[in-house]
This record gives C-alpha cells, sequence and structure tokens, in this order.
C-alpha cells in the first residue's frame, strides 16, 4: 500500500523551502528568495501555508530599523518531511521494478 | 519557482537534492577572524623566539597585541552576525568552542603569570630555595626563580583543539591538516627548548589559521563576486 505524498509538500516552492530549512537552524525570508529564485508575493503565501500546516515557525522582528522574517523549520515539519522522503523512496522502487 | 508546477517523483527528489546543496554551500566565512588571529599569534611568537635567541626586547610585552585583538574580533563576531541570513546547527557549537578555547588560553596564561611567583612565596615559607648549579663547578651557584618549563608546547597542543573540531565539522580540509599538522608540532616542542618552541607555535598559527583564512577569505570573495 502506498503512501500517499503529502500535499502540502508536494508543491515545488514549499518542498523548495522546507529542503532549505531542513540543513539549516533558520534562515531569512531573503535567503530562502534568493535560493528558490521566487516572487517575494509567491514565497509569502508559501510560507504562510506551510506556517499554518505547522510545518514551519515564522518570526517577524527588526534588525536595523529593516523588517527581518526568520523560518525555521518545526518538529512536526521534519517529520512529515521524513514522510514525504520515504514515500517518494516507496514510489521510485516501483518505477524500478 | 512555481508552485503549481505538477511534478513527479524524480523531480520531487532532485529539487530535494538541489536545495540541500544549496543551502550547504550557502555561506562561507569571511575569513578575517582566522586572518588576524593567525597573523597576531604568528607574530607575537616569532617576535619572542628572536628576543629570547638574540637577547633583546623590543620596550612593550609583544603578548599585548593578542589580547588586543579581542576588540577587532568582537567587532568582526558582531558583523558577520548582522550579515549571515543563514544559521547552521553546527554554528552555535563551533562558537562556543572557540569561546571555551579563548578562555582556556587565558586560564594558562594566568596560569604562567601567577604559579611561579605563588610557588616561590611558598618555597620562601617553607625557608629553603631553588638554586641553579653547575655539574663541572665552572660557575657558582645562583639562587632562580620559580618557571614553568616549556609551556608554550602546551598552547601549541590547545591550538590544535578548535582547530581540528572546526575542520572536522566543517569538513575543511585546510583546519582538519592544520590541526594535525600542528600536533606533530606540539610532539616535536616536547623534545625541544623553550626558543624554538615559539618559532613552532608561530607556524603552528600559521598552519592553523592564517593558511585556512586566506583559502576562506578567496572563497568569501569569490562568493561575493558571484552574487553581484
Amino acid at each position: 500500500m502506498f503512501k500517499e505524498l503529502d500535499p502540502i509538500l508536494h508543491s515545488q516552492l514549499r518542498l523548495a523551502v522546507v529542503s532549505l530549512l531542513i540543513g539549516v537552524k533558520e534562515a531569512e525570508f531573503t535567503f530562502i528568495r534568493e535560493k528558490t529564485n521566487a516572487t517575494a508575493g509567491n514565497l509569502s503565501v508559501q510560507v504562510q501555508k506551510l506556517k499554518e500546516a505547522g510545518y514551519i515557525e515564522v518570526t517577524k522582528q527588526f534588525k536595523d530599523n529593516y523588517p527581518q522574517t526568520t523560518c525555521k523549520i518545526t518538529p512536526k515539519g521534519i517529520e512529515a518531511f521524513e514522510a514525504y522522503v520515504q514515500a517518494l523512496q516507496q514510489y521510485l522502487q516501483v518505477g524500478k521494478e | 519557482m512555481a508552485d503549481d508546477k505538477k511534478m513527479t517523483e524524480q523531480e520531487s527528489l532532485d529539487l530535494i537534492t538541489n536545495m540541500i546543496q544549496k543551502a550547504k554551500g550557502s555561506y562561507h566565512e569571511t575569513g578575517i577572524g582566522s586572518l588576524l588571529w593567525g597573523t597576531v599569534v604568528t607574530i607575537a611568537s616569532v617576535v619572542t623566539y628572536f628576543q629570547r635567541t638574540y637577547d633583546f626586547y623590543i620596550g612593550f610585552d609583544i603578548w599585548l597585541l593578542v589580547l588586543g585583538a579581542i576588540i577587532p574580533q568582537i567587532i568582526i563576531s558582531i558583523q558577520e552576525k548582522k550579515s549571515n541570513k543563514v544559521k547552521k546547527y553546527e554554528d552555535d557549537a563551533l562558537n562556543a568552542i572557540w569561546l571555551v578555547f579563548g578562555i582556556t588560553i587565558f586560564g594558562l596564561n594566568a596560569y604562567q603569570m601567577i604559579v611561579p611567583d605563588v610557588t616561590d612565596k611558598f618555597i620562601q615559607l617553607e625557608g629553603w630555595q631553588l638554586t641553579k648549579h653547575y655539574l663541572d663547578n665552572t660557575k657558582h651557584d645562583e639562587p632562580i626563580n620559580t618557571f614553568t618549563p616549556s609551556i608554550y608546547s602546551l598552547f601549541i597542543l590547545i591550538y590544535a583543539l578548535p582547530t581540528l573540531v572546526t575542520g572536522m565539522v566543517k569538513k575543511f580540509k585546510p583546519m582538519l591538516y592544520g590541526a594535525l599538522i600542528t600536533y606533530g608540532l606540539f610532539i616535536w616542542s616536547c623534545f625541544t627548548i623553550t626558543e624554538y618552541d615559539f618559532l613552532l607555535g608561530g607556524a603552528a598559527a600559521l598552519i592553523c589559521w592564517f593558511i585556512p583564512g586566506v583559502i576562506l577569505r578567496r572563497k568569501y570573495l569569490a562568493q561575493q563576486q558571484a552574487n553581484v
């Protein structure tokens, strides 16, 4: 029985964001935008969806009088990412057989 | 990057790999900290070697240069923290190791300055003294003060510690090899007179920090240029 791919993660930009955050403690919004080549508007929407799912934490603060948004993956996000990768591996394994 | 694009399983996996690689290679340290410490410790060590070997004094304690380097290091750390857009898991642990290293070096310096005087006082209270006695009786016995023999070997040993940890955690070979060579220099210094220990210590600072600092700086500048 195949596990269904998590619809929150099975989207290009959201998966890119979570994949970036999985390897770091926290990252600024500008860093994520730079690495994903996404527009600020689109990225904001997807970050919000990940936040609502409880997969990432978003902190907004001021740094040198400029607003700064920092994103951090949550334990729930890590769990979901691991499950997503496992499910992917299952699909790919079957494809090889 | 569009959000609504349908991905195959293979594309998903490729995207994950690509993003993890991007995060890994996302930033290089500026290398200024390594260059700073590599420079001041090498200069202080080599000047001490020459002072002791050729018996002269430059007019001030050259190790004050090392103490003074703490101020620019604090400024560098604050600026780097501000400019880093991403924080990695190992950053806090490595910062803690370098802080403990600094405290240990400071403690060892204090030990070197305090213990001989205190020991002399205890010896005087017990009513005896340390004396230099020439075995061939060509010179008269001379009273001497307590000293910590060849303590710079311990400094060399400690120089290798945070460097090795950083090299291993960051998988940064120049620091890894630098630390391993420094362990060799420590062993060598155990068999040499104190003057040479300073020369070996200077070499250790050059290998552990200055050379990796130059490499880090080049990588950082190359990355900065790529981002322009």
